[in-house]
């Protein structure tokens, strides 16, 4: 099972363009994505620059309106992600747990869907799907 | 530079509820045209929150939060990564997305060179090796 775990970190919606984290934070962090590649659980993982540097589409109506970032409604905002593979949400939970998150940070766990989840008839209108996947991997590799 | 686009959940979504073919279809097209242009880098749809958990720090102490979150307002459905030459670009992709009322928020992703100094030669060579390693281990888990 594949599950994203989503960093999460308090006042990151508020960040000025170009923030970064600090040396320790850094190391400290390169320590735990080392033992998630260790344990042969990681497929990915980024760091996001903050929303002051984004944008958001909204489609109301089917019509794209583009606004720059920041976001003032925004209360949390996601500020980096780690994709793992492995048995259950109970794994999963237990590896956000080692992450050496600070007091501000929430880490959020969310299964992946994957294709064979859907139903027969949402399959075969989906159909394509893991080959376009299977590209995109490739492109990613170039 | 690599843009992280996050479509935020709604009603729909966070019930579980799953996409018509006509949309399906759709977003099978613009997903097409995504990996044919060379933008497509990688794409997923989340189960609902309410499958999912939220993990709290406090120094030592860790909380969990079972799901669904039902007062959190920013809660991610799925995901691109797309690879551009400027968020204006990712910008113009993204409007011909077949959306109709979904929030979408697009984010730059940190390349190893915008760490600065914190990510010192060593550091730089692990991230690298890591990339690399678990690149493979993604392209294996998707066949």
């Amino acid at each position: 099972m594949r599950f994203m775990l989503l960093m999460i970190p308090g006042g990151y919606e508020s960040a000025a363009p170009g923030t970064l984290p600090d040396a320790k934070a850094v190391a400290a962090m390169m320590k735990y994505n080392e033992s998630l590649q260790r344990a042969g659980v990681l497929l990915a993982l980024d760091g996001l620059h903050p929303p002051s540097m984004g944008a958001r589409v909204s489609f109301a109506g089917g019509k794209p309106k583009v606004s720059d970032g920041p976001f003032s409604e925004a209360k949390e905002v996601v500020g980096g992600y780690w994709m793992i593979q492995v048995r259950s949400k109970e794994e999963a939970i237990e590896w956000a747990k080692r992450c050496p998150g600070s007091d501000n940070e929430v880490i959020e766990v969310r299964q992946v869907q994957e294709f064979a989840d859907f139903p027969p008839d949402v399959q075969e209108a989906a159909a394509g799907f893991s080959e376009l996947q299977a590209q995109s991997g490739q492109l990613k590799g170039s | 530079m690599r843009v992280m686009v996050l479509v935020k959940a709604d009603k729909d979504s966070e019930a579980g509820t799953l996409p018509d073919e006509k949309i399906l279809t759709e977003m099978g097209q613009f997903n097409e045209e995504l990996v044919k242009a060379g933008v497509m880098l990688a794409g997923e749809g989340l189960q609902p929150s309410s499958k999912g958990a939220r993990v709290r720090f406090s120094g030592a102490k860790r909380t969990v939060i079972d799901g669904p979150f039902t007062e959190a307002k920013e809660l991610i459905a799925g995901y691109w990564l797309w690879q551009v030459k400027s968020m204006d670009e990712a910008i113009e992709w993204l409007k011909r997305a077949p959306f109709d009322q979904t929030e979408v928020e697009l984010r730059q992703v940190f390349e190893t060179e915008d760490f600065g100094p914190a990510m010192t030669p060593e550091l730089r060579e692990q991230e690298e090796r890591l990339r690399a390693q678990s690149e493979q281990l993604s392209k294996a888990a998707n066949l």
